[in-house]
């Protein structure tokens, strides 16, 4: 594989000297850790940076923790950390199904949650989680530190709240209040690894709240607040669920691409959204499948 | 026998498991290898007014760059259409138009951006309709002066490169006679080959004039002689020419031939002494080798209330793409096969292979079959409900038997349909009902029967040398290529079954024409059967030799002497028996002290003396262009979805009449990978050109082929052996079949689990959840195109129906 764009490439030895850099070249530079978006930008020309800077080195990006009852997911922390994470299997099955679904083995050990929602596609796996668990990010530059809700953080398709010379430095998923479970439904054109086609992400708290996201049917990856609203305090009953794939269908606005026209999308959303908050909702009781099945797939008890 | 029908292990397996196969791209040359990077035309079609090469040839580690004025030649195997680069005109995205030679890949990638082409965009068709007009603008305005084969028959000034014409009995009589006509059209798209190992090619000419080429091909020889056509201007002549093919990864049909191939043997010959090297990146290998074609075809047939087809009338509407110097022959041999494996007495085929400025199409495994069998097999599910018959027994009752007039009037060769449609229906339990787990899912089961002929020159031939070694082992040289189907160890099983020597003594090598002997291609599922024949041979002529000198030395008769268990040994005297490796090299001691004998040497060639290509233009009788037909059926258990559309294939069974399998286990390997790749096409592969001609899909990322994840719950592969006389222990060809009935038999279970008829592929799941709703796929489907034309099929005139 060759790469027609010239361009630097600097490794520096502290954090500090990285932001430093990036905030001298600017929108000239790129961050490069997984690089599993990045390289492949670079190879196909879609992007010319004059500058390569890379921060895989650094031990403070690294990891996944525990920190004021959040769960941190350090900017080097890869797809499959998520997945081998004790405290993530344990306390935010949610984000683990999702990363299950993630592209393939080989992809998913290069390529990182953070650098998931900076390249912010519409179709990203990571959004619609970290929409339904109000996730934040974090984010440090020439003029210190800065914490961006995840609600606020997708501008647009491949656009972010990050402004030049900022690096996110990690994403903290606090822990559910309540008692919580969820489903991530990931629609796939087969069951290989593949982009999206839509996804839909469901958190079920005690008490009969609901928290739904969606990704591939926005420009965004966006929260669906009426359907949420719809739902709250009541009991999902065969015509409830009916109801809400119907109005859930309302809060996207999805696209016809080479994946998948838009009346499709629109009609497996109302599915997904139907079968994610049965999961979630069994789950929740304690009987539901075990987390990492596509349940677009597989059929559920 | 003791080693044909055995399921020996693959002489290959080894080396591949363990990594030490050599492919192409491993070849090492060492630092003085050049590598080529490819200036594209970004136009379907255009004049090209200027190239300016001056800044990328200033660029430090550029070699050379070449253009279409450096090699203004043509090339083809069946018709001399395709260019070396582009010259005057481009016509696909993605055409050749030059090459940077550089010592770097990065540096020839950037200097090629460099290259400045100027174009004049002209208007292009992509769409048969147009491409078909009485006005249609012209791809080839040369088309009239291109050479071709002797049955070939283009339709100067329009875009028809090739029509066969098929003509039997009196399709108005037996349209007449007929109770029930159904008269339908179906649609069938492009597909890519995807092959794992892209296509890579290493020239080196040296500084006497020797061309030799490290190719990652199907077929070294037929490449040597396309490359001495294509550079004869040049001097060079077939013993100039050398083309050593390693192990392939995946061929399918896109590595026969030549296509990107040409340009490695022109820019060696531009960069004398040093070797130069042309990769092809994954989405140069999906449109710049060949696609397979996509078509459109109106199908009419007769039946009466018994079942019995009484006439078929099949026009096909080829979207050929830009070159059609391979890909009018697969349009040729649809047009003398398009009644499938029936009794028909009244045949009219008109197979239309059509010019686009759409990538080349070409061969890909199934050679055309896969394409029409997916109209005639849902037709006929469809005309049997219509007469109340199940469609099983329909197909029993119309299916083709051994002395069968065929198509083109020449007689069908021994097989057992019947046989097999029987023990594939026993298996999926046909006719039984089976209930989904699941509310919203339902089950069907589909059906369909299949056949394929290769497609070959009626000269085409195959030959084989043997030796032995002081150990007794064997070497045997051959030019088919191990494409991954296990070749290389059926041909050391047939030569093991003649000598007595078990495979994993015998090593059969990668071709290398200088020193192998000849085959035309590896294409067609004919390797096994006329290489088979040829080493058959060669391995007889050895036992002959060997058998002589003991003759000569012991005086034993000739007709007393056999071979076992790598001996000679003699029927009149029990206690004889001589090691072969006591004698194959150094002959054999006489009581007088010297040695008779020597190195035991061996040819053998197989020709289909029998075949001919001298049918007749407006009827193709008279000629007997197919050496056999291979048959089989199909069937599958699908549970689908009916809320998503999403399919799960719970049981998929092949039956096929090979003849005698020589390894029954890489027959299985035939059905399931065969299966798969058609399952794939079925399912899941959706090639997408933009309304400008370029494909949008070049990749795996939206250009889906299955994983592990994707196979089927069962496979269950049927083999059935009514031999075949001409061929070696009565083998016959199996190899692209096994993909044939995939689509129909998807599509006839759609229709039995849900009641929806679906007429074009691909059967995504997108497809059938949109029409289980009563939306139409191609009202929503958007502006880019899949199919070879646009709008809707039921409007599409077919022409040829008013002509001839």
């Amino acid at each position: 594989m060759s790469i027609a764009c010239e361009f630097d490439y600097r490794k520096p030895k502290t954090l500090s000297k990285a932001i430093k850099l990036l905030a001298k070249r600017g929108r000239d530079a790129r961050v490069l850790a997984g690089g599993t978006d990045l390289v492949g930008w670079l190879r196909d020309s879609l992007v010319a940076p004059d500058l390569l800077v890379d921060i895989k080195g650094f031990e403070e990006l690294k990891g996944i923790g525990f920190k004021n009852r959040a769960l941190v997911l350090g900017a080097l922390a890869t797809f499959s950390d998520v997945l081998e994470s004790e405290l993530v299997a344990q306390h935010f099955p949610l984000l683990r199904e999702m990363a299950g679904m993630v592209a393939s083995n080989g992809v998913r050990n290069r390529a990182t949650v953070v650098g998931n929602i900076c390249s912010a596609v519409p179709c990203c796996d990571a959004g619609p989680v970290l929409q339904v668990y109000n996730a934040v990010v974090h984010v440090r530059g020439p003029n210190g530190k800065r914490r961006v809700p995840i609600g606020q953080w997708f501008l647009g398709p491949r656009k972010t709240a990050i402004r030049p010379g900022e690096i996110v430095t990690s994403v903290t998923v606090p822990l559910p209040a309540k008692k919580a479970a969820g489903c991530f439904v990931k629609l796939k054109r087969y069951r290989g690894e593949d982009l999206a086609q839509a996804s839909v992400a469901v958190l079920a708290f005690s008490g009969r709240e609901y928290r739904l996201a969606f990704g591939a049917v926005a420009p965004i990856a966006v929260r669906g607040p009426r359907t949420e609203a719809l739902l709250k305090g009541q009991k999902l009953s065969a015509g409830l669920l009916e109801e809400a794939g119907k109005l859930a269908v309302e809060e996207i606005v999805p696209i016809t691409d080479i994946r998948s026209t838009k009346e499709y999308r629109s009609l497996m959303v109302e599915v997904m959204v139907r079968r994610a908050l049965k999961t979630a909702a069994a789950r929740l009781a304690g009987r539901g499948p075990a987390y990492g099945i596509n349940v677009m797939e597989e059929d559920t008890p | 026998m003791k080693f044909v029908g055995q399921s020996a292990t693959r002489i290959d397996e080894r080396e591949k498991v363990t990594g030490a196969a050599p492919y192409a791209d491993d070849l090492d040359f060492g630092p003085n290898l050049l590598h080529a990077e490819i200036v594209e035309s970004p136009h379907a079609h255009a004049i090209i007014k200027k190239i300016d090469v001056s800044r990328a040839r200033k660029v430090p580690g550029v070699v050379k760059v070449v253009t279409g004025k450096d090699f203004p030649y043509t090339f083809g195997l069946y018709m001399q259409d395709r260019f070396i680069f582009a010259r005057d005109r481009v016509r696909f995205v993605g055409e050749q138009v030059a090459a940077v030679i550089a010592r770097d890949p990065v540096t020839a990638k950037r200097a090629a951006r460099l290259v400045k082409v100027t174009y004049e965009p002209l208007p292009f068709v992509l769409d048969l309709k147009e491409a078909l007009k009485e006005d249609a603008l012209l791809v080839h305005p040369d088309l009239k002066n291109y050479g071709h084969c002797a049955w070939f028959f283009p339709v100067p000034d329009t875009n028809i490169a090739h029509w066969r014409k098929t003509r039997k009995g009196d399709i108005e009589a037996g349209f007449r006679e007929a109770d029930t006509v159904l008269e339908d059209t179906y649609t069938v798209p492009r597909y890519a080959h995807c092959a794992i190992e892209p296509h890579v090619i290493v020239g080196q000419c040296d500084l006497s004039g020797r061309l030799t080429l490290w190719s990652s091909s199907q077929s070294p020889h037929t490449q040597r002689h396309v490359f001495a056509a294509a550079l004869a201007p040049l001097g060079l002549k077939h013993q100039d020419i050398r083309v050593i093919t390693p192990y392939v990864g995946g061929g399918f049909g896109g590595k026969a031939g030549v296509s990107m191939e040409i340009i490695a043997a022109a820019l060696a010959l531009a960069v004398k002494g040093a070797p130069v090297k042309v990769r092809w990146t994954r989405e140069q290998e999906f449109y710049n080798t060949y696609q397979r074609q996509g078509v459109i075809a109106r199908i009419k047939m007769g039946v009466k209330k018994d079942g019995s087809i009484t006439a078929i009338e099949h026009t096909l509407h080829w979207d050929a793409g830009a070159y059609v110097e391979y890909g009018a022959n697969v349009v040729n041999a649809v047009g003398l096969s398009a009644t499938g494996p029936y009794r028909v007495p009244n045949v009219k085929i008109d197979s239309v292979c059509v010019y686009t400025n759409l990538p080349p199409g070409g061969p890909y495994r199934g050679f055309g079959y896969s394409e029409f069998m997916f109209g005639l097999e849902s037709h006929i599910n469809r005309i049997a409900k219509m007469i109340g018959l199940d469609p099983v027994e329909f197909r029993r009752r119309n299916a083709i038997r051994e002395g069968d007039t065929l198509p083109y009037g020449a007689h069908m060769n021994p097989c057992a349909l019947v046989d097999a449609i029987d023990k594939t229906a026993a298996e999926i339990e046909w006719g039984k009902k089976e209930e989904a787990a699941a509310p919203n899912k339902v089950i069907g089961k589909g059906f369909a029967c299949f056949w394929k002929a290769p497609a070959m020159p009626p000269n085409a031939a195959s030959a084989a040398f043997l030796k032995f070694s002081e150990d007794g082992s064997v070497n045997i040289s051959v030019s088919g290529m191990e494409i991954g189907q296990g070749y290389l160890t059926v041909m050391a099983q047939i030569a093991a079954e003649v000598l007595t020597v078990p495979p994993e003594k015998i090593r059969v090598e990668t071709p290398d024409t200088d020193r192998n002997a000849y085959e035309w291609q590896t294409v067609g599922s004919h390797v096994t059967w006329g290489c088979g024949n040829a080493v058959k041979a060669a391995a007889e002529e050895a036992r002959a030799k060997m058998i002589e000198v003991v003759h000569r030395v012991h005086g034993f008769a000739k007709e007393d002497l056999y071979l076992e268990d790598e001996r000679v040994k003699c029927r009149a005297k029990p206690d004889f028996a001589l090691a072969f490796k006591d004698f194959v090299i150094n002959g054999i001691q006489t009581p007088r002290g010297n040695f008779l004998g020597g190195p035991i040497l061996a040819s053998g060639m197989f020709m289909p003396e029998f075949t001919s290509a001298t049918g007749d233009p407006e009827t193709s009788q008279g000629g007997h262009p197919n050496v056999h037909y291979t048959v089989g059926a199909a069937g599958i258990v699908l549970e689908v979805d009916k809320e998503t559309g999403k399919m799960r294939v719970r049981k998929v069974v092949l039956a096929v009449d090979v003849g005698q399998a020589i390894n029954p286990d890489l027959v299985k390997g035939q059905v399931v990978g065969g299966m798969l790749q058609g399952l794939a096409t079925a399912l899941y592969e959706d090639i997408r050109y933009s309304p400008a001609g370029k494909l949008l899909n070049p990749n795996f990322t939206d250009y889906k082929i299955p994983t592990a994840l994707d196979l089927p719950d069962a496979i269950v592969p049927i083999i059935i052996e009514t031999p075949q006389p001409d061929g070696p222990f009565g083998a016959r060809g199996v190899g692209e079949h096994t993909m044939i009935p995939s689509a129909p038999i998807v599509a006839n279970a759609i229709e039995d689990a849900t009641g929806l008829r679906i007429k074009s592929l691909p059967l995504t799941a997108e497809k059938v959840a949109l029409e289980l709703r009563g939306i139409r796929y191609d009202d929503v489907k958007g502006e880019t195109m899949g199919l070879c034309f646009m709008g809707d099929p039921q409007k599409y005139a077919f022409f040829a129906k008013s002509k001839a």
